[in-house]
């Protein structure tokens, strides 16, 4: 798992404009930030473009990164955004080459792609694991087809549209799944962080 | 329409982390992010909560000539060359003008303070704008004062609260304050972290400080200690 202080620490500097910061966070992420991208592109020529633009990105808005922000979230978001939009562009036939691609076992999936796991010891890092804990629980709670919906739409950048094609379901039938997803994995959380609040 | 009062907020959030949220109403969502600290603040919280961590399994190996592509692109390496090779009028011009507003700083610092000599060690700026508060420190590190370019006064249910953080630290409160502008003496133990490196920042917080130790609120300005 990638050191969020040791990310924090690089970009701040990457914002001051230290090369060697920039360099070493390109190494540092660029393994995994590729590999979100390819989940989303499904091509790897793709994938690539879309690593360079995300890191011109990075380059070019460090400055704006909030410093009491997720590093590795805000970079994230940055590559996925630019996945996302380099495919709505490309409106390559997707959804067919998605039936072959996608892998139709969410559950597997989400212990595949992400790491549960608590072994952080830093301070700071407690808070997070636990958050992680209680969000990978309440994705377990969710009915199957509200996290199916979820999970690849997040996995894969897929739209409403995408998910509707791909699941064979009307698209006001995915886009309830999709917000009741969101309500109900909102409202399990804040039941997990209240709970945990009081118990201790 | 300010999208902080929008009551279908947190919604439009959960679709924007989801990716879900495309085209117009994805580009309307980032400028409010940009523009009302409410909204950024508010996806920060929810992004704490529902980002999970990418497993490094799903990590590949990038393309070997992706840094150098970067580095020629951007054209890294004038990041590099030493100062003085890369002197152009422009540059003589952005140091004159930076030098002439140093110099006027510490003029201003000069007449305020009639005791001690305090230097400028960091300007504090909103995300992309101006400079608007300068921080300024005495020589033992005792005595902090941040000026501003206007009144910045926190509301009646608010407090401003400055902060120091330390390079791969954690921020340390220095102070809880009404305004900005004004003069404060520096919690003991913090003063060497006052050093180049550290980032100070302000945080809206509730009045009387964060209820936590730790920043709650949308951070306004903040700014590098040079």
């Amino acid at each position: 798992m990638l050191d969020e202080q040791e990310i924090r620490r690089l970009l701040l500097a990457t914002a001051a404009r230290d090369v060697d910061a920039f360099a070493r966070l390109y190494k540092r992420c660029a393994p995994l930030l590729l590999g979100v991208a390819q989940r989303i592109t499904r091509r790897r020529e793709l994938a690539e473009e879309v690593l360079h633009d995300s890191f011109t990105r990075i380059w070019r808005a460090a400055d704006s990164f909030d410093p009491f922000g997720a590093p590795v979230g805000w970079m994230t978001a940055i590559v996925r955004n630019r996945a996302i939009d380099v495919m709505e562009t490309h409106d390559m036939a997707r959804v067919d080459s998605y039936h072959a691609a996608l892998d139709d076992k969410p559950e597997a999936s989400l212990d595949q792609m992400f790491d549960w796991s608590s072994a952080d010891t830093a301070e700071d890092a407690l808070d997070a694991s636990r958050l992680r804990a209680f969000l990978r629980r309440c994705l377990g709670e969710l009915v199957a087809a509200e996290r199916q919906a979820l999970v690849l739409a997040y996995e894969h950048g897929l739209s409403h549209g995408d998910l509707a094609a791909h699941l064979g379901k009307p698209l006001g039938t995915v886009k309830t799944w999709i917000r009741r997803g969101m309500l109900n994995l909102r409202a399990c959380i804040d039941q997990c962080t209240g709970n945990s609040g009081a118990g201790r | 329409m300010r999208l902080a009062r929008h009551r279908q907020l947190e919604a439009v959030i959960g679709e924007y982390m989801l990716g879900t949220l495309r085209g117009g109403a994805r580009r309307r969502f980032e400028r409010a992010l940009r523009e009302e600290p409410a909204v950024a603040l508010r996806l920060r919280t929810l992004q704490q909560e529902f980002t999970p961590n990418y497993s490094e399994r799903i990590a590949q190996t990038p393309p070997a000539a992706g840094w150098q592509r970067l580095e020629r692109e951007l054209n890294l390496a004038r990041y590099r060359t030493p100062w003085y090779s890369r002197v152009s009028f422009l540059r003589v011009w952005a140091v004159g003008v930076t030098a002439a507003l140093l110099l006027s700083l510490s003029l201003l610092t000069l007449r305020t303070s009639t005791e001690m000599t305090l230097t400028p060690i960091a300007q504090l700026a909103m995300k992309g704008a101006a400079p608007s508060v300068v921080a300024a420190v005495s020589a033992d590190r005792r005595t902090l004062q941040l000026r501003a370019a206007r009144p910045i006064v926190a509301g009646p249910l608010q407090s401003y609260e400055l902060w120091v953080i330390p390079e791969g630290g954690a921020p340390l409160s220095l102070a809880v304050l009404g305004q900005l502008d004004g003069t404060l003496q520096v919690p003991e133990g913090h003063r060497r972290q006052l050093r180049k490196g550290a980032l100070l920042a302000i945080s809206v917080e509730p009045a009387g400080g964060s209820p936590t130790g730790a920043p709650t609120g949308p951070v306004i300005l903040s700014g590098a200690i040079s």
